[in-house]
Order: structure tokens, then C-alpha cells, then sequence
């Protein structure tokens, strides 16, 4: 958190606020999702399809960024029951430098599973670097998070967790529209109480979103 | 007037001049034709005519104004008649009128017996002055050189400019004039065209009603044409300033090189953040970025037109043909604007003969 603060002064203290605009910006998202469990005694393969919006609201080099998707997930090439997923998150973050951001913030997860509704919330540091690519129309973007800290309310403790994404943006010429394709991979690691055995729970997803950009 | 007295006045009189010569150059410094005023004043005309007589012949243009020879003469006048000299006065009164013609002896300075005389000469004597403007710098055709011509009465006069040879140059009026006439030159000859040599004589010929000849004036002008400076031509945009109007190879070589970036960062995400997700959404994702970066490299190809900065590049073009368009109209009107600088000389008076 301490690193957050750090380069958000930095980042606000680098261009005079009075000079900054106001930059939103929001989206539609749809995430094809894949959840890979896994323990000792086995694994289960769980898919769906995530639907929500993202929004961002920057001013000068600091920007929030807001994200709510859910959906419901079915166990793959098994029947049975499937569950609800919810994820959000807030992130805060600040751009030292025009081509990266560092951000930080809560996510959350939630799975609504028959026996109740399991949840991991995750503070995390995220780093994303972003460049033109293809002229100035197309955008390609990496980011990676850690998480800094967890609770989760499941027997396991949590050990820990990261995750990236990774895609492009395309942006109208004719329009502030904006298309964005990417690919999303969270691993996270618990360790059973007691005992050596690990859980691991693996999520990815396709990410396509369509909103007005705020660039 | 016994011999001795005469003697006694003689060497008054020498006296008085050789006082008066004294103080002469101051006077002349000063104020010109002060004691012989004073001494007219006095009453004593031969005196005054005498000092006056002195000081106009020591005054010249330079010492004194028209005006202080004028009353010099005026004095002068007025003391002959008084003593008897009416032949000097008529004379000296027609010197008068001939440095000024449009002097007019004041009624509360001189008694009626002088004015009368002085009106009687100057219907006899017709004059002419020219008063001509200090250095003078028009624009020829458009400007004028302007002048008066004054005369002691009515008359006809012609003014014309001619070469020195005396040849008609350009004649600018003929017809009656009463008082004064106020001339103008347009710095052209007579076929519209600047003058092509360095020295005019302006000449006015008066003739009386009967069509005698009168007097004629003659003052030279030294003419000087005077070029305006042009601009210089604005130089050429630099090429620096210039857009590049064909792509170069960056923008293919940047995209084929972030299409491989970002696709191999996406088939690798798995051995950086690890888990055993499944490769087909992975590899469905980074197959669209890298067809993405080869249609990039294909818009992007080097040696494409590049319209906005052709567009910009031309802009530019023509926002210097402009200027240059601007600067060449306005060297144009600067060589046609030719400005005639003048330069009068000393008149002179020419009376036919017999006068």
C-alpha cells in the first residue's frame, strides 16, 4: 500500500491538477471463463460465460477503475450443478510515466456454490505497461498483479495469488469507441490446514469488451 | 546755409556714421534697419536714407528675413519722398514690390502721400514671386510638388517646367492670375513619365493684359527620383519543416514485432503466472493478435501515401506561396510608387529690357 501512495504522489504531483480534464470512460464486458480446481484428490473443470461493465473515471495521470462481471459457470464435460461466479474490484491507480500504470485495490470474488457462497477478496498491486502498436489505433497492453494480502472464507489458507492479462485495443477512428480483446489468467494457491496437500484454483478467460473510450 | 554750417553738418553727419557704422554689424545681427527707422521717426530723412540705404546693401537673404527687408525698403521709400527724392522712391518702392508683391505700406505707419506713391508703382511694376516648398519628397503621379506663384497684380502668366536647355519640359498653367496662384507639379513629364533628367527650370512668364511681356522668374529644381526598396523574397519552408508523405518501415516493422510481443506474452501467461488453464481460448487469442499485426503491417506498409501529412506538407506550400504571392504584389507596387524628391534653387528675375 505504502508503494501505492509513493507513486500516486508522484504521479499527481507531476502536472499541475488545474490543467487536467476529467477522462471517463466505460465499457461492456463479456469474459468466456474457465475454472480449473485443483487438490490433492482431484480436479473439477468449470466454464460459463461472465457478462458486466468496466469503467474508468482518470484525471490527469491518476484514474479509478471500477469492474463487475457475473455469470454462471457448469461443470465441464460432466453434468451436474453449476454456480453463480460475481467478480468486482476497485483499483486506484496513478501513471508515472504515459506508457505504465501502477494500481492497487480490492478484488473480489464469489462463488455460489449449494453449500453457501464462497468468497476471496484480494488486495493487490497491479503493474501494466500499454503502447501504441498498430499506428495509433491499436493499443497492446500487459498486466500483471501479485496479491498483497486475502481472505478467503474456505478450510485452506491462503498462500498466495496472481494473475495477468494481456490484449489490444482498438480504437474507431470516426468514433470514441473502443474494442478490446484479451486473454486473463488468475492462479491462486492455498494450503490445507494441517497437512501438506495443496488447492489450486486457476482462472481464464477471453475478454471482449466494446464501450466508449476515454482517451 | 552758411559754408561753415554746412561743414558743421557734414561732420554731424559723418559723425553719425561713423557711430552708426559702429554699431552696424551688431545691428545687422540684431535687429536690421533699427536707427534708420528710429532716425526716420526722428524726422530726419536724409539720415534715415542714408542708414537704411547702408543696411540693405550689407543685409542678404541669409541675414535677414523678406519681412525686415520689406520694412528696410518700405523706410527707405517713405524717406526719399519726405526729402524730396521722388525718383528714388518710385525706385526703391518698385524694389519692393519685386521682393514682395503682396506687401502693402501700413496705413498707421506711413501718411497717405507714401501709400499713394507706393499703390502708383505697383500698378506700374508687375511682378512675379515664386515661393517654393524646403526639400520636397512625393510620390510621383500620385503626390504633387506644390508651389505659389504671387503676383503684385493682375496678369497673365504662363508656369511651366523646362530642361535646362530650355526646352518645354511640362507645362503646368497658363491663364489670368490676381493675387497669388497656387500651382502643383506631379512629378511627371509631359508624356507621364518621371523625369528623366536631374535638373528642371521652373519658369513663369507674366505678360500684362495687353500681352506685353512683363518679368520672367526662373528657379531651378534639382529632381532626384527615389526608388523604394523592395522586400526580399521569403525563403522556402525547410525540408525539416516538411512531413514525411511515405510511410517508412517503422510502423510494419512495430506492428509485426507487438504482434509477436503481446501474442507470445499471451501463450506464455501460463508459465509466468502458472495453473494448467486450457491452451484453446489462449491460442484463439494470441491467433487474433497476430492476425491483427500482419493486417497492421499491411495498412502500415512502407512507401504508403500518407494523406494527412501530404495534405499538412501542402498547406504549407501554400501558405508560402502566399507570402510569396503577398511580397511580390507589394515589391510591384513599390517599384511603381517612384517618389520624386525636389530641390529649388535660387530664383532669378529676368525684366525685359527697358524696365
Amino acid at each position: 500500500m505504502r508503494a501505492i501512495c509513493v507513486v500516486l504522489g508522484l504521479a499527481t504531483a507531476s502536472g499541475p491538477l488545474g490543467a487536467q480534464a476529467l477522462a471517463p470512460g466505460a465499457a461492456a464486458a463479456v469474459v468466456q471463463t474457465h475454472l480449473l480446481s485443483q487438490v490433492a484428490s482431484g480436479s473439477a473443470r468449470f466454464s460459463g460465460v461472465l457478462a458486466g461493465g468496466q469503467g474508468v473515471l482518470s484525471v490527469g495521470r491518476v484514474g479509478l477503475a471500477l469492474s463487475y462481471v457475473q455469470g454462471r459457470v457448469a461443470p465441464d464435460g460432466a453434468s451436474g450443478p453449476g454456480y453463480d461466479l460475481v467478480e468486482g474490484s476497485v483499483l486506484l491507480g496513478a501513471r508515472p510515466v504515459p506508457w505504465l500504470t501502477v494500481s492497487g485495490g480490492p478484488h473480489a470474488r464469489a462463488y455460489g456454490l449449494l453449500s453457501g457462497t464462497e468468497r476471496w477478496l484480494f488486495w493487490e498491486l497491479r503493474v501494466r505497461a500499454a503502447g501504441a502498436w498498430v499506428g495509433s489505433a491499436a493499443r497492446g497492453y500487459a498486466e500483471l498483479w501479485r496479491a498483497v494480502s486475502a481472505s478467503v472464507n474456505v478450510p485452506e489458507t491462503f498462500d498466495h495469488a496472481q494473475g495477468a492479462e494481456v490484449g489490444m485495443a482498438v480504437h474507431f477512428a470516426r468514433a470514441p469507441l473502443e474494442v478490446r480483446l484479451a486473454y486473463r489468467l488468475d492462479h491462486a494457491v492455498l494450503r490445507a490446514t494441517g497437512g501438506p496437500g495443496l488447492r489450486l484454483e486457476t482462472v481464464d478467460g477471453v475478454l471482449v469488451a466494446l464501450g466508449v473510450s476515454g482517451r | 546755409m552758411t559754408l561753415q554750417s554746412r561743414l558743421a553738418f557734414v561732420a554731424f553727419l559723418a559723425g553719425l556714421s561713423r557711430g552708426a557704422a559702429a554699431q552696424g554689424s551688431a545691428q545687422t545681427a540684431g535687429v536690421p534697419f533699427a536707427d534708420g527707422i528710429r532716425a526716420y521717426q526722428d524726422l530726419r530723412f536724409e539720415q534715415a536714407a542714408a542708414l537704411l540705404r547702408r543696411d540693405l546693401a550689407r543685409v542678404s537673404p541669409a541675414t535677414a528675413s523678406v519681412a525686415e527687408r520689406t520694412q528696410g525698403l518700405a523706410y527707405l521709400g517713405a524717406a526719399d519722398l519726405f526729402r524730396g527724392q521722388r525718383d528714388s522712391a518710385v525706385a526703391v518702392f518698385r524694389r519692393l514690390v519685386r521682393l514682395d508683391p503682396r506687401y502693402r505700406p501700413a496705413a498707421l505707419l506711413f501718411p497717405r502721400t507714401v501709400t499713394n506713391v507706393f499703390d502708383s508703382v505697383k500698378v506700374e511694376t508687375r511682378t512675379i514671386l515664386v515661393v517654393t516648398p524646403p526639400d520636397t519628397e512625393f510620390s510621383a503621379g500620385a503626390g504633387a510638388y506644390r508651389f505659389w506663384v504671387v503676383s503684385s497684380g493682375f496678369q497673365s502668366v504662363e508656369v511651366s517646367l523646362r530642361y535646362q536647355d530650355g526646352g518645354p519640359f511640362r507645362t503646368l498653367y497658363v491663364g489670368p492670375i490676381g493675387d497669388s496662384l497656387r500651382v502643383q507639379w506631379d512629378g511627371l513629364d509631359a508624356a507621364a513619365q518621371p523625369p528623366s533628367v536631374k535638373r528642371v527650370l521652373l519658369r513663369v512668364t507674366s505678360r500684362a493684359p495687353t500681352g506685353e511681356l512683363a518679368g520672367i522668374v526662373q528657379q531651378p529644381l534639382d529632381v532626384h527620383l527615389v526608388h523604394p526598396d523592395t522586400l526580399a523574397w521569403p525563403r522556402p519552408p525547410a525540408d525539416s519543416l516538411f512531413l514525411p508523405e511515405r510511410a517508412g518501415s517503422g510502423p510494419a516493422q512495430r506492428a509485426i514485432l507487438g504482434g509477436v510481443l503481446l501474442g507470445g506474452l499471451i501463450a506464455a501467461l501460463p508459465t509466468v503466472v502458472g495453473g494448467d488453464p486450457p491452451s484453446g481460448p489462449r491460442f484463439a487469442v494470441a491467433g487474433t493478435v497476430g492476425v491483427a499485426a500482419m493486417l497492421g503491417s499491411v495498412l502500415h506498409r512502407p512507401g504508403r501515401l500518407l494523406p494527412a501529412n501530404i495534405a499538412t506538407n501542402q498547406k504549407r506550400r501554400d501558405q508560402w506561396q502566399r507570402y510569396l504571392a503577398g511580397v511580390k504584389a507589394d515589391n510591384a507596387r513599390r517599384r511603381d510608387d517612384i517618389h520624386v524628391a525636389v530641390r529649388a534653387g535660387e530664383a532669378t528675375a529676368m525684366l525685359p529690357s527697358g524696365r
